[in-house]
């Protein structure tokens, strides 16, 4: 985009110039490459100038994959003969951030974007998880498993039995962060004491949990009719009874609100504890926590439970408020597209909020979507796929960046007086 | 039913049915991390691979002649055009745009998973007018080998074999020559061991690595395509069953070479195989095959946690080339 | 001297990096069949220079001229095709391939199996390796696994590898900086041997002795500029020495020692074990007092590092007492043995000593962040870290573009070893362990770090120094120990040992008493 604005300006002056110097070809090839070279310069400053800054790099780096994604995907629509903003609008308008042609009996804009918290909640906090870890240099693709674990646990424990709400929902967070904490520790030894590669591990334990979780649920947990685990009772379940808003009346998530003080909670813990920045030491280098004192171990352990708890509590939130029980045999989508937001969130606590808000909207914006417009619904998950593609070039775009600021300033400044730098270290 | 009516050369023969796939996958990856590229997108690719070649049986339905082979033998060149597509991805992510390997590599997943998902349905929905997410292929067939087969003991892995096991036995071996025995193999494995030794003897190591990785979505594609014929004669989103990330875990405790790996995807196999087989011995109800399922996982994890402490990576291994910096 | 055949010209080179003219309009002739010196201090541009002739940068003005034709050398590759080889300081091997494969890697022979399958000749070209280290006595066995040989030999499959590619222009990085008197010796008659073939050398070097012995011409870089070239039979040098301004040729006049005083460490038969249980420290023994430097001599790999780490505590001890001040040290973690008085400025300033994703004033409190003030219940104190940064910032000179806040990663190496180093001084501790400590820096900051270690031993600091460079070992050391495959084969006075009675024992040589 910024491109062509400044390239064609450029290239009409030089169509203009080219009569004069056609006896001279080697001359107009001269001037073209001059007049090149202005127009990738003024590209370049103008790039530089939009995301040069570091402090807003975080922010508006992924904004820029997620524009960027968004074209691409619109291309993609284009092909199948639809046509884009109805998608997005679709999209928007399935998850409450747009109102609907029509809304059914006791739904509103309201329940949709109350649906949308249900969603966001486990979301959020599998996001959470992946970025705890993250932070300790670990990559923690087990949350799927975790929640499965989780959550069957505290079905089987809390659900089926006949406790009140005020004991079973906050037993049901606790099973959660224990089995989570567990689930995620054993990754971390596994790692400490036996180096098997995190990612190698989480993805057996997520196979070995849900297989056997599986196994369980097809043995003597299994509904008759919808062949899933049999759902917890209302009182253990993470929602609220019918809460009226307006004409409408919704069922609100009891998570929602604990994800959201949960991100604020690591981000302090994580930038101003003592162990948080033992943490983040390990994660950045090892060999240097090692070399300070750091018990490397230990720490990778907690951040593997830490963030197995998230996992854990991902886990409830999902299967026992936003979706009605566990489905045997399949792995939840909701532990993957949590890496997503950890990514698209810049690993970052706060960073999470925002981009689970984005990924939960297409997630649950897709099937209405789908029903109005007639894209199929796999396309929020190809959005989604697209976003994390251009955000794994946000590094690169960064370096560039930096690279080019330096070398902009120093055509600007022109001087060499601090001759301390560079030269050696060959 | 007693152990001794167990069906052995079942366990055999399903065992390399699922170790051979395995096997050349785990080759790709083999020959990705040799360059020094982390490959965690084996399973993307492979799923990819398997798109593509279902896709190619898909859209060719009626071009062939009814019972015809060819198909099938095309859709192993697809997959594995499919996969190294796919794979440039990776590689353009990981080289050209010096991102995180481990990143990039989920990225893949991510992105095959919902790319794949969406263009199954949307291409059955737009041009085949049906509602399907999956793409039908033919029953593969089955050969049994003449004289082979006698042999006792080990003959009942000749019989009932797919003809994929053949494919790979012939690609894996052309790969293990490529890798060792060749000019271009010398330089994949100083890539990963030693980038800037490789660039100062005047090779381009981005091209090098580039084409590593590059071969491995072929071999992935091609194993892809192997398990879709095998598992379920369709191609669905449910290719995706973490056998990318078993395959990575076979080359981990194959200590990134060819040979000891090939025994640890028979371990797999095997494993896996004899689980099956040995359910109604102790006259299991059905629910037991998740049980069963586990059975390569918890070894694959037993394996690492006692023999994988010794393996080393190749020494370059995720290390970002960058030739602006020495 | 009669007009030569000019092999390679080069003329008004300029090449600028962020900061700093590394090279500023140099211009130099180099004669086919001579051996030409770059001689000049770290940081003076002779490696630059030496790697746009290889190719590894392109100079930002100026033209290289090879056998009269101008040539564009912008790889490695180009070079190699002009017939000009490079041996890097660093030597670019892979370890784990014999000497053969890393010679042919990029070259490779190659043949076919029944007239279709190619494959790479490994026998021919073992072959053709043993006519050239014969033709040129560069002894090696071409089959051997190049992470088996030691560093000279490692240094000849470099050699071969020029010469396998038919190369007539040898550059020679630094080529004497990691190995002890008696290989340089060999060394240097090897590049004489290759001149008396007819290869021209280029010889880039700061150490006048070996510039006096073989080379036939040396050019003077300082700063970056060209300041003198000389017939080497004309000049002395005391001569040489003053044209390389701004070294203090009289460093080597030791400060008298201050009074030594009590035991501060004392390790006994230390035994460190790789993970395949092979000896890396082998029944070490030894005692360092108060107020002395007791300096590790040694070749590459010979166990400084592993003892280092086994006095810090990041290796595991397999047998062995490590005290301080009386104190054994076996039970102790790296943590407490930091608190018991170690400071410890490590090999790897960039992955073990920093985090270098971290800021400055993170790192400066990288030893001491869990303590008051840093620390108080759990809870970081801002405040705290920013102060002490910026005392540490302004008593060691550390420069940083912004301040406590500047990503240690941004900084030069320099700056960077000056961080660590005040960081562990500030300690306070009673030993201060050194390994490495001026390596790869530029002539000031070496100056800076030699003067802080000198400075420390004054204040009645006992000092663990390893160097690689054994001039850096001759210059500080008031007890020498020298360490060869694993063990401490002497230790003695510094005073009562001359640098090349200390080479010998680097290669294992001991009297015959």
């Amino acid at each position: 985009m910024t491109k062509n604005s400044g390239a064609s300006p450029q290239d009409n002056q030089q169509q203009d110039h080219e009569p004069h110097d056609q006896r001279d070809p080697r001359h107009a090839l001269n001037s073209l490459n001059k007049s090149l070279d202005k127009a990738t310069r003024m590209v370049t400053q103008g790039l530089v100038k939009g995301f040069g800054n570091e402090r807003w790099q975080s922010l508006t780096i992924p904004l820029l994959a997620i524009f960027l994604s968004l074209l691409t995907i619109s291309v993609v629509i284009l092909i199948f003969g639809n046509n884009p903003f109805d998608v997005f609008r679709g999209l928007l308008a399935g998850a409450g951030w747009w109102p609907k042609e029509n809304y059914g009996g006791g739904q509103s804009q309201l329940t949709d974007l109350v649906g949308l918290a249900t969603t966001l909640t486990p979301l959020l906090f599998g996001a959470l998880g992946v970025v705890v870890a993250l932070r300790a240099g670990l990559f923690n693709i087990g949350v799927a498993g975790q929640m499965i674990l989780a959550a069957f646990l505290a079905t089987v424990l809390v659900g089926y039995s006949d406790m009140t709400a005020w004991l079973a929902r906050p037993l049901v967070f606790l099973i959660a962060i224990a089995v989570g904490a567990l689930a995620g520790a054993l990754i971390g030894f596994l790692k400490y004491r036996f180096n098997i590669h995190e990612v190698v591990s989480s993805i057996m334990l997520n196979n070995i949990f849900m297989l056997t979780v599986s196994y369980f649920i097809t043995s003597s947990h299994q509904d008759p009719v919808s062949r899933n685990m049999r759902a917890a009772s209302a009182d253990a379940r993470l929602l609220t009874e019918p809460v009226q808003l307006g004409e409408a009346s919704a069922r609100l998530p009891v998570g929602f609100l604990l994800a959201l003080i949960m991100a604020f909670l690591l981000w302090f813990f994580l930038t101003k504890t003592k162990q948080g920045f033992e943490m983040t030491a390990v994660g950045k280098s090892p060999k240097a926590a090692q070399y300070a004192g750091i018990k490397i171990g230990r720490t990778v352990i907690v951040a593997m439970a830490i963030s197995g708890a998230m996992g854990g509590l991902a886990g409830v939130t999902h299967y026992m408020a936003s979706v009605p029980s566990i489905a045997p045999g399949v792995l939840p989508g909701v532990g993957f597209d949590a890496i997503a937001v950890a990514f698209l969130g810049n690993a970052h606590p706060l960073g999470a909020i925002l981009a689970s808000t984005l990924i939960a909207t297409l997630v649950s914006g897709a099937t209405y979507m789908s029903s109005i417009v007639g894209v199929r619904q796999e396309i929020a998950a190809l959005i989604t796929g697209m976003i994390l593609l251009f955000t794994a070039c946000g590094g690169y775009l960064r370096s560039w960046l930096d690279v080019k600021k330096r070398s902009l300033a120093d055509a600007n400044a022109n001087t060499d007086d601090n001759a301390t730098k560079g030269g050696d270290d060959a | 039913m007693s152990i001794l009516n167990v069906n052995y050369a079942a366990i055999l023969v399903d065992g390399l049915s699922f170790a051979l796939p395995l096997l050349i996958i785990a080759i790709g990856g083999i020959y990705s991390e040799r360059s020094g590229i982390v490959n965690l997108a084996l399973e993307g690719l492979l799923g990819f691979g398997a798109f593509a070649g279902a896709l190619f049986v898909a859209s060719t339905v009626g071009l062939f002649a009814t019972g015809s082979d060819l198909p099938m033998y095309l859709s192993f060149a697809f997959a594995a055009l499919g996969g190294a597509l796919f794979a440039v991805i990776h590689a353009v992510l990981c080289i050209k745009f010096m991102a995180n390997q481990v990143i990039s590599g989920v990225v893949i997943n991510i992105l095959s998973v919902a790319l794949t998902g969406f263009l199954t349905s949307t291409i059955n929905a737009t041009f085949f007018g049906e509602a399907s997410e999956r793409f039908m292929l033919q029953t593969s067939p089955r050969w049994d080998i003449p004289f082979l087969m006698e042999i006792p003991i080990i003959g009942a892995a000749f019989t009932r074999v797919y003809p994929f096991m053949f494919i790979i036995l012939i690609v894996a071996t052309f790969f293990w020559y490529l890798l060792y025995k060749t000019k271009f193999g010398l330089r994949v494995r100083a890539a990963g061991d030693n980038p800037q030794a490789l660039d100062a003897a005047g090779v381009n190591v981005s091209r090098v690595r580039f084409g590593a990785v590059v071969i491995s979505g072929a071999l992935a594609g091609i194993g892809g395509m192997s398990f879709a014929y095998s598992i379920s004669t369709n191609f669905s989103p449910a290719i995706y069953m973490g056998y990318g990330f078993l395959a990575i875990a076979a080359l981990i405790f194959g200590n990134w070479r060819i040979v000891p790996t090939f025994a640890a995807c028979l371990v797999f196999g095997l494993t896996r195989s004899a689980a099956f087989q040995l359910l109604p011995v102790f006259d299991a109800s059905a629910a037991v095959i998740d049980l069963a399922m586990t059975a390569p996982f918890v070894v694959t994890l037993l394996l690492l946690a006692f023999f994988g402490r010794s393996n080393k990576a190749p020494r370059a291994l995720g290390e970002l080339y960058d030739k602006s910096k020495r | 001297m009669a007009e030569q055949e000019i092999l390679l010209e080069v003329k008004g080179v300029t090449k600028r990096f962020p900061g700093i003219v590394a090279c500023d309009d140099v211009s130099l002739d180099i004669r086919k069949g001579e051996i030409y010196a770059l001689l000049g201090e770290n940081g003076a541009g002779k490696s630059t220079l030496a790697s746009m002739i290889f190719g590894l940068y392109q100079p930002d003005e100026g033209q290289i001229f090879m056998r009269g034709k101008e040539a564009q050398i912008d790889s490695p590759n180009e070079a190699v095709a002009l017939d000009i080889g490079m041996v890097h300081q660093h030597f670019k091997l892979i370890s784990n391939y014999t000497v053969t494969q890393n010679i042919i890697l990029g070259d490779e022979p190659k043949k076919r199996a029944l007239g279709i399958f190619p494959y790479v000749d490994i026998k021919n070209a073992e072959k053709r390796i043993e006519e050239l280290s014969k033709e040129y006595g560069l002894e090696v066995d071409p089959s051997a696994v190049i992470s088996d040989l030691g560093v000279s030999v490692q240094q000849r499959v470099e050699i071969l590898k020029m010469l396998y590619r038919d190369a007539e222009l040898l550059i020679f990085d630094e080529p004497t900086a990691m190995l002890t008197p008696q290989e340089i010796e060999s060394l240097l008659q090897i590049i004489k041997n290759l001149r008396d073939q007819g290869k021209t050398v280029i010889f880039i070097t700061h150490k006048l002795d070996e510039v006096m012995e073989v080379c036939d011409r040396c050019a003077i870089l300082v700063r970056g500029k060209l300041v003198d070239v000389s017939e080497t039979k004309n000049t002395s040098p005391a001569e040489l020495a003053a044209k390389m301004v701004g070294r203090d040729i009289n460093f080597s006049a030791k400060r008298p020692t201050k009074a030594i005083g009590k035991t501060v460490l004392e390790v006994q038969d230390l035994r460190v074990e790789d993970s395949s249980g092979f000896p890396k420290v082998n029944d070490v023994s030894f005692e360092i007092r108060a107020g002395e430097i007791f300096a590790i001599a040694g070749v590459s790999g010979s166990g400084q590092t592993e003892l280092a780490d086994a006095v810090a505590g990041l290796t595991k001890v397999k047998k062995g007492s490590i005290r301080l001040n009386d104190c054994d040290l076996a039970k102790l973690n790296v943590r407490k043995r930091c608190e018991s008085g170690i400071a410890y400025i490590p090999e790897d300033r960039q992955s073990v000593g920093l985090v270098l994703d971290f800021s400055l004033d993170q790192n400066l409190a990288l030893k001491s962040y869990y303590q008051a003030p840093f620390c108080t219940s759990s809870l970081l104190n801002p405040t705290a870290f920013a102060e002490r940064a910026e005392k540490l910032i302004e008593d060691f000179d550390i420069r940083c573009a912004r301040g406590c806040k500047t990503t240690t990663r941004e900084m030069s190496g320099g700056n960077q070893q000056k961080a660590i180093v005040g960081r562990e001084i500030d300690q306070d501790a009673d030993l201060l362990i050194f390994v490495q400590p001026t390596r790869g820096l530029d002539i000031g900051a070496i100056m800076a770090i030699r003067e802080r270690i000198l400075d420390e031993r004054d204040k009645g600091k006992a000092i663990l120094l390893i160097s690689l460079e054994l001039d850096e070992v001759m210059d500080l050391a008031d007890t020498i120990g020298v360490m060869y495959a694993g063990q401490m084969l002497k230790v003695a006075p510094a005073s009562t040992l001359t640098t090349n009675k200390v080479g010998e024992y680097m290669m294992g040589v001991t009297e015959n008493d």
